[in-house]
């Protein structure tokens, strides 16, 4: 009698998409970076690497949300104060309303110490500045302009942008613009002459506050990540990519507001009562501008309109770390430079060491953690993915194959993002590449 | 008859639904006269969603009101109703899909127990808290 081979565990036939193998990883319960030792050594060190950067991002979007505001010179906005290095991340911390990370709510102390001393010595904050010695705040905001310039991502789910163009923002807005330049008559000159260009600042200034409440729950997540690899507690990739679902759950519904504080009054721009959540307002929003739209690197693309380089619609640009080229890392042109170059301050050991053995050794090592983040943001968007298709689709088991081939059509239109042949965007996209160990 | 909230408080498998509704001060709202359809997650839905995730929602009152009026349609529609339109609007302002061309189906949530009658609507049970997007 001839026995007949068990059913293969797939209830539903294979996948004839360009990236089958990464779809079915997906539907393990994979993430669509490959899980291997030297991949998760990679993405967590620079999880940990991008956290302490991120600890002053998230610090100083808000402190200039709240506290610069419209200051028409504001040359000081990167000198955060010591209250807002101060205060109190929501999710790390004794009195966390949720606590993800086991350490201290204050700033990380590594920031602390860079800020004292930087690269070079302890020295005042203006000279530290001035020689650039100091945390790259404009990479930070032009995650935030991307986000401001790609508004209505996810929209209508997402009511953020709808809200900006309300009258009752411009009546809220209105009333902290007369209230901050109170005593001022040429500037309350100013904005009755042209009010839409105050408005518009104060709009910008509501997405510094979304993309700094963003920023504050994903450097507590990153540092806790890394601290339980450190305490050897990630078998693998998908258990990374898995306390990253858990975490995007955890923290859904934590209000998005704009509070500016003028003269010690709070100025409710953008009311938490308005039920706009950290899920739909921030996270969906900013992964869509971040991760795969941004804009054109100048040094990269023409802006030449005969060109037809850069695309007409927004929906189609390209441009986001799960596109982009690291290998221009360093060189003119390539806004990633500054995040790498900040990065680069906090890597841990582990990845110091790891690059010195590859390629020009510490001679290129901004490329080569800028690859690594690269891997690492692959997998944020693979939790991405995972998180929106239990929130909105099936459990990976469900025994109905009805609901198994929903969730392949919804992996499957997400990889199809990697796949368009317009402006070259599958030859830029980068998913192949991280499925080789060797791309570095 | 009863109205929704006294059904719900009486069948005793609402227990986390009935506390999210009190917590968010919706009970007064749902005892009105409305009508409304509300699409009830029982207990176990509850439980399927990850650690942390219902603690943040009563922490903020009106991002819990958000989620739990997405459950809500104006007007009284039983499972007839739902199979023709295809499409409801929620009180939340987005879109649920209803599929009924293969047993009960929600957006992505099997219907347990339909056209349960209320004095002020009609009440589904669903297995899974379905989400807006």
């Amino acid at each position: 009698m001839i026995e007949i081979p068990e059913k293969p565990s797939t209830k539903i036939p294979p996948s004839t998409h360009e990236f089958a193998d990464v779809i079915h990883r997906l539907e393990a319960g994979g993430s669509m970076l490959p899980d291997t030792p030297e991949n998760l050594m990679q993405i967590i060190g620079i999880y940990k690497a991008y956290a302490v950067p991120m600890d002053f991002y998230w610090r100083d979007l808000l402190y200039i949300a709240e506290q610069v505001f419209l200051n028409p010179f504001p040359f000081f906005k990167y000198f955060i104060s010591p209250e807002y290095l101060d205060r109190h991340n929501h999710y790390a911390g004794d009195d966390a309303d949720l606590r993800i990370w086991r350490g201290e709510a204050t700033a990380h102390p590594e920031l602390l110490a860079f800020i004292e001393r930087g690269e070079t010595s302890k020295m005042p904050k203006l000279f530290h500045h001035l020689f650039h010695d100091r945390i790259n705040m404009e990479f930070a905001e032009a995650c935030m302009r991307a986000m401001l310039w790609h508004r209505n991502m996810y929209a209508p789910v997402n009511k953020f942008d709808a809200y900006l163009d309300s009258e009752e923002y411009k009546a809220n807005a209105d009333k902290a613009i007369k209230a901050y330049f109170q005593g001022n008559p040429a500037m309350l000159g100013m904005y009755k002459l042209f009010p839409d260009m105050f408005l518009e600042q104060v709009r910008q200034l509501s997405y510094y506050s979304n993309l700094g409440l963003f920023w504050e729950v994903m450097a507590p997540v990153f540092f806790e990540m890394s601290d339980i690899y450190d305490e050897g507690g990630f078998p693998g990739v998908p258990d990374a990519m898995n306390f990253l679902v858990n975490g995007i759950f955890a923290i859904a519904g934590r209000p998005i507001y704009h509070h500016v504080y003028i003269r010690g009054e709070c100025y409710e721009i953008i009311p938490k009562s308005k039920g706009f959540t950290w899920l739909y307002e921030a996270a969906l929003p900013y992964v869509e501008a971040i991760f795969y739209r941004t804009a054109p690197f100048r040094g990269t693309k023409s802006y030449n309109a005969q060109a037809q380089q850069v695309p007409e619609d927004q929906k189609d640009f390209h441009y986001g770390i799960l596109y982009a080229d690291v290998f221009p890392v360093g060189t003119a042109g390539i806004p990633p430079t500054l995040l790498m170059q900040d990065m680069l301050h906090f890597l841990p050991q582990y990845l110091v060491d790891y690059y010195q053995q590859y390629c020009r050794r510490e001679d290129d090592m901004l490329i080569q953690l800028g690859i690594s983040f690269q891997r690492s943001m692959y997998n944020v968007t693979s939790a991405v993915i995972q998180a929106l298709r239990t929130a909105l689709l099936y459990p990976l088991d469900d025994p109905n194959p009805k609901h198994l081939q929903a969730n392949r059509e919804f992996f499957e239109a997400q990889l199809n993002r990697f796949s368009r042949p317009e402006y070259g965007i599958n030859k830029a996209a980068r998913l192949r590449d991280i499925q080789r160990p060797d791309y570095r | 008859m009863a109205d929704i909230v006294d059904i719900a408080v009486g069948a005793g498998s609402f227990n986390t639904l009935v506390q999210a509704v009190q917590a968010a001060d919706l009970v007064e709202t749902l005892k009105s006269p409305g009508p409304f359809t509300v699409f009830a997650p029982n207990d176990e839905a509850f439980a399927k969603l990850p650690p942390g995730t219902i603690q943040t929602l009563v922490q903020n009152i009106p991002q819990l009101t958000r989620i739990l009026t997405y459950h809500v349609v104006p007007g009284k529609l039983v499972q007839s109703d739902l199979a023709k339109l295809g499409t409801v609007t929620s009180v939340e302002g987005s879109a649920i899909k209803i599929d009924c061309s293969d047993g009960f189906e929600v957006k992505n949530s099997t219907v347990l127990a339909a056209d349960i009658e209320a004095d002020n609507g009609v009440i589904h049970v669903i297995d899974t808290v379905i989400l807006m997007g």
